[in-house]
């Protein structure tokens, strides 16, 4: 047995915590500063790559490709239909190949100071929920333009991503730790990211699907959460609150499941980096 | 208060990481185990300094490693009542990209500062580095010791328990080491503990109160630093003879209870070491200024091609203060057959200040390039202990030794530049 103890005490559990919130705070911050540090619009970059795609799918799929959705009439609605599907899967796929990754991104950090391995990659999901909070504002703001109707149903969306991006940190860290020891897993995440857009109905519709198609795609857990965003903005329906449950349970597995993994392999990692 | 005890960490030395993965899928052994620290405990008291020595490999990184929390320990315990900062050569995990100010920020924050503690201490870990605008630069652009400067003041302003000091000090200039120095006398004068690891011999000497020496991972040596680093210099001997008989460290015990390590192969004996006087007495103890003669007798069991003989004057810190050998002198000397004994003389001035000072004697065979020998024979560690008194008719001075200045002073109208 091998035990580490720091700072003994009653407060010692809160204040960890709280330490580890400000480490986590500041670590996301850095993220969003650093990666266009150097250049002149500096953090701004974040969100005008969300906002051009916006533009993009909104202006040539709807507009000029003059696509439509099954039974709709209006110029837009493929277009909030896609971006209503690439805002949140942006978020997550983001989430999940940047934690199978972060190990080795910040080995620098890793290998001279103590971090605790399974709180700190929490930044990301911060720093990408900041991206995620203000592209969906950009998106707001585009619906309020064209006159789409904003219901209550919004409300939900606070839980919609909630369970998606406890689901992408659970991967992320599960995946996270064999990348330590197998590089290429960090590639094959990005190859199985690549299939599982395409897996997910975020261009394309669940119901033009054939029959076998759409029985087997319920067991992908993206369509849970993605379906949910679609049917808050295009369909306005409540989303399906039993599947995006089955999902939270799925990511808590998850999690026990990692952390058991982690515990074990825990010296072996930081052997490793 | 630092507590370490049983602390062993085997490492798993695999050709790949992957073999790790295998290992976990297959149930197959894919690695070969190599014990970097193996059962070591000490513990360091508040307001105490601990010194660990020892050659490259022999764990010390390892320790330190496990000691600041980047890598765990397979076995044993690390009790530390509250926070463990250094300046390791190792790292400190800063950012080149950000500047000094942000990396205040991001370090302080990795050592468990709170942002409000950040805020209050920002101006005081900036004032300590006296790198005044520069922390606003990059740091990417700092010299290695401006980047000291920085792990230092920001590492001590986490107000730690435990300090971790290894040779990354000695990155900084001499006014900074001194600024650095100071600033740990302080720590520990407020109850701190430090632990510092260093291949220079008399800081070790100098700062610890007690030292380890580690070898192949495992505690050597431990006791009062004199004794474990003349232990460990002898053990430095050992590895730089390349001769045919192995040369064996013995520790023996003096009169006065302390232990000294004489290193020797066996082959010669130094059979008498005598200080004399310039009236040809023995003595003890002199004034500064006074000449005196060291003089030893060496008998070889075997026949030295090469032989040469020299002396070490060593301070009560056990900092050298002069040493030289005939071979260094550019003294041609004869072989030394079985059996035969040379009489060695140094004469010299002594212009030392007052103090005990001890006086250690060696042989050795066969000088090469700038002071080496091939055969370390034999060194007789503290031979002699000479004390020296101020001289009655001499200048007052304090340091090391009498230079023995002149001085001229003008002024007025004949003080011409």
């Amino acid at each position: 047995m091998s035990c580490f103890s720091r700072a003994p005490g009653k407060s010692s559990a809160v204040s960890s915590l709280r330490k580890s919130i400000g480490l986590i705070l500041e670590l996301a911050k850095r993220d969003l500063t650093e990666r266009y540090s150097g250049a002149t619009l500096g953090a701004v970059w974040n969100f005008i790559y969300p906002l051009v795609s916006i533009v993009i799918y909104v202006v040539i799929f709807s507009s000029i490709m003059g696509a439509r959705l099954p039974g709709s009439s209006s110029v837009y609605s493929y277009g909030i239909y896609l971006v209503a599907g690439i805002i949140p899967w942006t978020a997550f796929a983001n989430t999940v190949s940047r934690m199978s990754s972060v190990y080795l991104e910040k080995k620098h950090i890793i290998t001279k100071i103590h971090v605790d391995l399974r709180t700190f990659p929490a930044f990301i999901v911060v720093s990408e929920t900041i991206t995620f909070t203000v592209t969906m504002g950009i998106f707001f703001a585009f619906l309020l333009a064209t006159g789409s109707e904003i219901t209550y149903l919004i409300a939900f969306l606070p839980l919609i991503y909630f369970i998606q991006q406890l689901f992408a940190y659970s991967i992320g860290f599960f995946v996270g730790m064999f990348v330590v020891f197998l590089r290429d897993v960090k590639e094959m995440v990005a190859v199985v990211i690549q299939f599982w857009f395409w897996f997910t109905p975020i261009v394309y519709v669940y119901e033009i699907l054939p029959d076998f198609a759409q029985q087997i795609l319920i067991y992908n857990p993206a369509l849970a959460f993605i379906s949910g965003y679609q049917d808050i903005f295009v369909f306005q329906r409540v989303p399906g609150l039993s599947y995006l449950g089955l999902v939270f349970i799925l990511s808590i597995c998850l999690l026990l499941v990692a952390n058991f993994i982690f515990t074990r392999l825990e010296k072996d990692i930081r052997d490793f980096i | 208060m630092i507590r370490v005890s049983g602390v062993t960490k085997r490492f798993k030395l695999y050709h790949s990481p992957r073999d790790r993965l295998k290992e976990i899928l297959f149930r197959k052994q894919y690695h070969r185990d190599f014990t970097a620290l193996d059962n070591v405990s000490f513990e360091v008291g508040e307001g105490e300094t601990l010194g660990i020595i020892g050659q490259n490999g022999a764990g010390k990184s390892t320790l330190l490693k496990i000691l600041s929390g980047v890598i765990i320990a397979d076995d044993g315990t690390i009790e530390v009542d509250g926070k463990v900062t250094g300046l390791l050569e190792l790292g400190t995990g800063f950012n080149p990209e950000l500047t000094g100010v942000e990396n205040i920020y991001m370090n302080g924050t990795f050592l468990g500062m709170s942002r409000d503690e950040l805020d209050r201490k920002k101006q005081s870990i900036i004032d300590f580095t006296e790198l005044g605008d520069f922390v606003y630069d990059p740091i990417k652009t700092y010299s290695s010791g401006m980047l000291m400067r920085l792990a230092f003041s920001i590492a001590i302003h986490a107000e730690p328990k435990c300090f971790l000091v290894d040779e990354a000090l000695s990155v900084g200039d001499a006014y900074f080491q001194q600024k650095c120095m100071r600033k740990i006398q302080e720590f520990r004068a407020a109850g701190g503990s430090i632990i510092f690891v260093s291949h220079d011999t008399n800081a070790v000497k100098t700062l610890c109160d007690y030292a380890i020496m580690l070898e192949g991972g495992k505690i050597a040596m431990a006791g009062k630093p004199k004794e474990v680093v003349d232990f460990y210099q002898g053990l430095l001997l050992k590895k730089a003879h390349v001769g045919p008989s192995e040369v064996r460290v013995d520790r023996r015990v003096h009169a006065d209870s302390d232990l000294h390590s004489d290193v020797s192969t066996g082959e010669v004996d130094v059979t008498s070491l005598r200080i004399l006087n310039q009236a040809g007495e023995d003595v003890d103890s002199i004034e500064t200024d006074d000449t005196i003669v060291i003089r030893i007798c060496v008998q070889s069991r075997r026949y030295l091609d090469d032989p040469h003989y020299g002396f070490i004057i060593r301070n009560n810190l056990g900092v050298s203060v002069s040493e030289t050998n005939t071979y260094c002198m550019g003294v041609a000397t004869q072989p030394l057959s079985p059996g035969e004994v040379a009489v060695v003389e140094f004469e010299m001035a002594v212009p030392l200040a007052p103090g005990h000072y001890a006086v250690s004697v060696g042989v050795a065979n066969r000088g090469w390039g700038y002071g080496n020998f091939e055969e370390y024979l034999h060194l007789m560690h503290d031979g002699m202990i000479l004390t020296v008194m101020a001289k009655t008719d001499g200048i007052h001075f304090a340091g090391v030794f009498d230079m023995h200045p002149d001085v001229r002073i003008r002024q007025g109208r004949d003080a011409v530049l």
